[in-house]
C-alpha cells in the first residue's frame, strides 16, 4: 500500500450555517488516482479546495506528507508550489495562450527560454500544439479546458486536482483529457479529480470516493481500490 | 453677442499667441493635478482593492466612509486641510500654505476616495476566479493581487482618469491652500474665477477653452477605456 499523502480527520467546512463538507477521516494515497464521486452540492469543489489549501477548514486537522498543516501564509505558499486546482470552470488570464501557460513557471523563478519550451511541450501534449499567440479569451470552452490543463501540468505539481475535467467538452477534448489523466497516474503524480460519471472506474483504474452532503459514507471503508 | 465674439476673438488670440500668463496657469494646474492623482493613486488603488478582496469586521462602514467623503464639497476638504497646513496647524512648520505642495496635499484628498471607490467598483465586478487560479498556480497572494491588477486594468485606468477629472476642474480647495498666486499657485480654474472678476473676461474664456478641451479629452478617454473594459 502506497503511502498517505493527505490524511484529513474530522473535517469540516461550513459557509454560514450550511456544513458544506463534514469528514470523518479521509486518505489521500501518494501516486494514486482518486476520483470523488457524487451529486452536485456533495462538497467535493469545498474538499478539493481544501485539498488545494486554498480553503482553511473551519474543524479538523489536514496532514500533507506526514506533517499537519498550520494554514500560515508563508506555509501555504510553500504547499501550494507542489499543488495545483484545475478549477470545474477554468479562468484564463488575458493575454495569449503562451502567457497563461508560462503563468506558473513565472511565478516558481524560471527563466524564460526554459518557460518556452515548457510551453511548447505541454501545449503539444494537450493537443494544442500552434496555439502559443492566440489570445486566450477567444477560444473555445473545449480548447480553453485544455490551455488550462497544459498551464496546471506546467507547474509539474506533486498533486493535481481537478474539478470535473470532463464536463462541457467535446468528445475530442474529453478523449484527450482522460489519456493524458491515465498516463499521468502511470507516471505515479498523484491525482484527485470531481466526476459525476459513475462509470469512470471502468475506464481508469482508480480509488473511489463517493461524498454525499458533504460527508463520505462511514460505513464504507472509502478510498477503495477497482480495477 | 458682440461682447461675446470680442472676447472669444480675444481668447483665440491668447491661446494662439501663447500668453506667458496662460501657460503658466495651464502648467501649473497640470502639475499639480498630476502629482495629485499620482499620490492618490499609490494610495487609492491599493486601498480600494484590499478593501474589494479583503473580508473584515468593518467593512460595511468603510465603505459607507467611503462612498460619503466622494461626496464631501471641496471647501471642508480645503478647510481641513487648511486647519492643518496653516502656521497654528498640526503641519504649520512645514509652510506648505499658499504652495503647490499644499494644494497636492489637499486635492490628493479630494481624489483619494474616488480612485479607491473606482478601485473597489473594479475588484468587485471581476471575475471571483482570477485571484484562486493565481494561487494554485502557485503565486503569492501579493502576486495573485497584482494579477488581479492586471485584468482589471481598464477599470483602474477609469479610476485614475476620473480622480484627474475631478482634480483638475476643481476651484474651492485650489483657491484656499494655493491662495491664487499668479505664477505660483494660480491654476486655470483660480485664474478663470480672478479674472472675470476683475472684468478681464477674455482671458478667463482662453482658459476656460483649454479646460474644456482638458475634460473633453478625459470624458474621450473615460468612454474609450470603459468601453474598452465592457468588451
Amino acid at each position: 500500500m502506497t503511502p498517505a499523502l493527505y490524511e484529513l480527520t474530522a473535517v469540516q467546512v461550513r459557509f454560514g450555517s450550511r456544513v458544506a463538507l463534514d469528514i470523518d477521516t479521509l486518505m489521500i494515497r501518494a501516486g494514486c488516482l482518486h476520483v470523488l464521486i457524487g451529486p452536485n452540492g456533495s462538497g467535493k469543489t469545498t474538499l478539493l479546495a481544501v485539498l488545494a489549501f486554498l480553503r482553511k477548514p473551519d474543524r479538523g486537522s489536514v496532514v500533507f506528507c506526514g506533517s499537519s498543516v498550520n494554514w500560515s501564509g508563508k506555509e501555504l505558499g510553500r504547499l501550494r508550489k507542489k499543488v495545483t486546482l484545475l478549477h470545474q470552470e477554468s479562468y484564463l488570464f488575458s493575454g495569449t495562450v503562451r502567457a497563461n501557460v508560462g503563468f506558473g513557471l513565472r511565478m516558481r523563478g524560471v527563466d524564460q527560454e526554459e518557460t518556452h519550451r515548457s510551453v511548447k511541450h505541454f501545449l503539444a501534449l494537450v493537443g494544442m500544439a500552434g496555439f502559443e499567440e492566440r489570445d486566450a479569451t477567444a477560444l473555445s470552452g473545449g480548447e480553453a479546458r485544455r490551455v488550462a490543463l497544459a498551464r496546471a501540468l506546467a507547474c509539474r505539481p506533486e498533486v493535481l486536482l481537478l474539478d470535473e475535467p470532463l464536463t462541457h467538452v467535446d468528445q475530442e477534448s474529453s478523449t484527450i483529457v482522460e489519456n493524458l489523466i491515465a498516463s499521468l497516474s502511470r507516471a505515479g503524480t498523484t491525482i484527485v479529480m470531481a466526476s459525476h460519471d459513475d462509470q469512470i472506474e471502468k475506464r481508469l483504474p482508480c480509488m473511489i470516493v463517493r461524498l454525499n452532503a458533504g460527508r463520505t459514507p462511514r460505513h464504507e471503508p472509502a478510498p477503495e481500490e477497482s480495477a | 453677442m458682440g461682447f461675446l465674439a470680442e472676447s472669444l476673438r480675444k481668447a483665440v488670440f491668447l491661446i494662439v499667441s501663447g500668453s506667458p500668463d496662460v501657460l503658466s496657469a495651464v502648467w501649473t494646474s497640470l502639475f499639480i493635478s498630476a502629482n495629485s492623482i499620482l499620490l492618490a493613486s499609490l494610495l487609492g488603488i491599493p486601498a480600494g482593492m484590499c478593501i474589494g478582496v479583503g473580508d473584515f469586521p468593518l467593512k460595511r462602514i468603510v465603505l459607507t466612509l467611503l462612498n460619503s467623503l466622494m461626496a464631501m464639497p471641496t471647501v471642508v476638504i480645503g478647510l481641513l486641510v487648511y486647519s492643518a497646513i496653516s502656521r497654528r496647524g498640526v503641519l504649520g512648520s512645514w509652510n506648505l500654505l499658499f504652495t503647490p505642495t499644499g494644494m497636492i496635499l489637499g486635492l490628493t484628498l479630494l481624489a483619494l476616495p474616488i480612485v479607491a471607490n473606482y478601485s473597489l467598483s473594479a475588484v468587485k465586478g471581476a471575475d471571483p476566479r482570477i485571484v484562486p487560479t493565481a494561487l494554485t498556480l502557485g503565486a503569492t497572494r501579493f502576486q495573485s493581487l497584482l494579477q488581479l491588477t492586471r485584468e482589471v486594468r481598464f477599470g483602474i485606468l477609469a479610476a485614475i482618469i476620473a480622480g484627474f477629472g475631478r482634480v483638475i476642474s476643481e476651484v474651492g480647495a485650489a483657491m484656499m491652500l494655493g491662495g491664487n498666486i499668479r505664477g505660483y499657485t494660480r491654476t486655470m480654474t483660480t485664474a478663470i474665477a480672478l479674472e472675470t472678476e476683475k472684468g478681464d473676461f477674455a482671458y478667463g474664456l482662453a482658459l476656460g477653452i483649454i479646460l474644456m478641451g482638458v475634460a473633453l479629452g478625459i470624458n474621450a478617454l473615460l468612454t474609450f477605456v470603459q468601453e474598452k473594459r465592457r468588451s
